[in-house]
């Protein structure tokens, strides 16, 4: 396959890893087997250009490694794998809970690309009253956020969601790309991104202030809260 | 399927390094094409600036399919790919874009105390650049099908619309813009505009007209959202007759005109009824010290062009004003 990123581009990445990069960072791809009856019209066509892309970030880096699995389905049971395709952003400081299903390009590669420093560095830059209020979180909180390629309000979701649960283990931070699931936006009735639900109890769209996207979050669990 | 994009974009990786302890020239706010011209020339101008944005670098012109009216690129130009270029640009004389919201502003003796989503900074003067946004349709419905099929970002949502039929509403550049892009994917696209008549550019208009895809509902407007969990249609009346009919539909997305982001300054500076920022042709505000550009202010056009002009008179002025503190 030819390269996908373009050498001016890899070279922006590759600077990128230089200056902020810390500690190592793990991608972790589940896909499925070549033969595998999971493969379906839509991630059949994505899998090998996300298995490229995530061998091609890998290999700027030695701090960021790629581990692929593919069809092994006892890996999927400890990672949660809700889907094919899902690429983890694994560190210390992350719980197996900073997830993209489907192909992270257009607007979402920057995310991914700053989530792999995030998680490098051990810390986010969310606002300070911001992340203790989130890190006081008990319960279990899964965060689904539906997003399209093409669409430039998305990545301020999907970060926000990613942040959150690099600030605290309970949380699941969950991109979906709509188009490549079109079950799974259904279920949701998306028909328009950002799409944010939370627990399957609360949902909004588009991009909101952290502070505002907080606050969802505990209204899905019942707690009101005033920052 | 090779069409995968993963060039640089809008989201900037830069980190939220703010510096409480320095007073800026220059603190734009809002990184689209008035905002990012301002970068250039404080740049240029080696100004101490920085612009900080919201969402994403582009501000609307990021969601248009495609250009054509920007001077310099005859063939247009995709809206990304030209804030792009405007970020390069920016970013090649030295501006840092931060993506951070400003909460607040106050001035007091002659310096501007900006409170953002992390900490309190201070400059010298401020280009308020926060643009416009669609204004709401005005049906009772909007709120419960917004996101359920009433959209106002072609770009961000029309894959939910392959092969459906969609109505677009509104008689403007960005509504025609809409329909030509929603019509390479959608079955049908019937376009409503309450007046007789479009104000968009002929050539777009033409473009249209000979769309076979494209069907016209002029002299209507929209009366309210059919539907259960998500938009199956609407019902539109006839201006002059007030005769009422259905149209079946999956999505409907509004472009009838712009509302400005004009909140942060609303107990600082003059604005228009309609909440535009009043400006003098220095593009300075009532407020002495506090700059206005683009699509926020009170301007006869709303153009990317225009828009830029905003931003390069803005910094000159700021520069006059910062001169004239120190006398």
């Amino acid at each position: 396959m030819e390269k996908l990123l373009k050498e001016k581009d890899e070279e922006y990445v590759r600077q990128l890893f230089e200056q902020n990069l810390k500690d190592p960072v793990e991608l972790v791809l589940f896909l499925e087997k070549e033969d595998g009856e999971r493969l379906n019209h839509f991630n059949e066509q994505y899998q090998p250009y996300i298995e490229e892309i995530a061998k091609e970030i890998s290999s700027i880096s030695d701090k960021v490694k790629l581990t692929v699995h593919k069809g092994n389905l006892e890996k999927e049971k400890e990672y949660g794998v809700k889907n094919i395709s899902a690429l983890f952003v694994e560190g210390k400081n992350t719980n197996k809970n900073v997830v993209y299903y489907g192909m992270p390009s257009g607007h979402e590669f920057s995310s991914v690309l700053e989530d792999i420093i995030d998680v490098s560095r051990g810390e986010t830059d969310l606002n300070l009253s911001i992340k203790e209020t989130v890190k006081r979180i008990s319960s279990n909180v899964e965060i689904l956020v539906f997003v399209t390629p093409t669409c430039p309000y998305c990545p301020k979701a999907v970060r926000t969601a990613h942040q959150f649960a690099m600030e605290n283990k309970l949380i699941n931070g969950i991109m979906v790309e709509a188009t490549e699931f079109p079950e799974w936006s259904k279920k949701y009735s998306v028909y328009g991104v950002p799409k944010i639900i939370i627990n399957d109890k609360v949902q909004f769209e588009g991009a909101v202030p952290e502070s505002a996207f907080l606050n969802s979050i505990y209204e899905a669990l019942g707690i009101k809260i005033v920052l | 399927m090779s069409d995968f994009d993963f060039s640089f974009n809008n989201e900037d990786p830069e980190k939220k390094n703010l510096d409480q302890n320095v007073i800026y020239d220059i603190v734009i706010i809002g990184a689209g094409p008035g905002g990012l011209t301002a970068a250039i020339y404080a740049g240029r101008s080696r100004l101490n600036t920085i612009v900080l944005e919201k969402v994403s670098a582009g501000g609307q012109i990021a969601v248009s399919d495609w250009v054509e009216n920007y001077p310099g690129f005859p063939d247009g130009i995709s809206g990304r790919e030209l804030v792009e270029r405007f970020k390069k640009q920016a970013e090649k004389f030295g501006a840092k874009i931060i993506i951070n919201e400003v909460l607040s502003i106050r001035k007091e003796k002659n310096l501007f105390y900006l409170n953002t989503e992390s900490v309190e900074i201070k400059t010298k003067s401020v280009i308020l650049s926060t643009g416009s946004e669609p204004v709401k349709l005005p049906v009772p419905e909007e709120e419960k099908f917004r996101g359920k099929g009433i959209s106002y970002c072609a770009t961000c949502d029309a894959a939910f619309f392959k092969d459906k039929i969609v109505c677009v509403i509104g008689g403007g550049d960005t509504a025609l813009h809409e329909t030509v892009y929603l019509s390479k994917l959608a079955r049908k696209v019937i376009l409503m505009h309450r007046r007789n008549k479009f104000r968009a550019a002929k050539m777009l208009q033409e473009e249209l007209f000979a769309n076979p895809k494209v069907e016209f509902k002029l002299g209507y407007v929209p009366i309210r959202i059919l539907g259960n969990k998500r938009v199956e249609g609407i019902e539109i009346e006839n201006v002059e007759t007030h005769q009422r009919e259905n149209l079946s539909v999956d999505g409907i997305f509004g472009a009838i005109g712009e509302k400005p982001n004009s909140e942060l300054v609303n107990n600082l500076v003059e604005l228009t009824e309609r909440g535009f920022v009043k400006t003098d042709e220095d593009k300075e505000t009532s407020l002495k010290g506090l700059f206005a550009v683009g699509d926020v202010t009170d301007t006869p056009l709303r153009q990317v062009v225009t828009a830029c002009s905003d931003g390069a008179i803005a910094v000159t002025s700021a520069e006059k004003y910062m001169r004239d503190l120190e006398r």
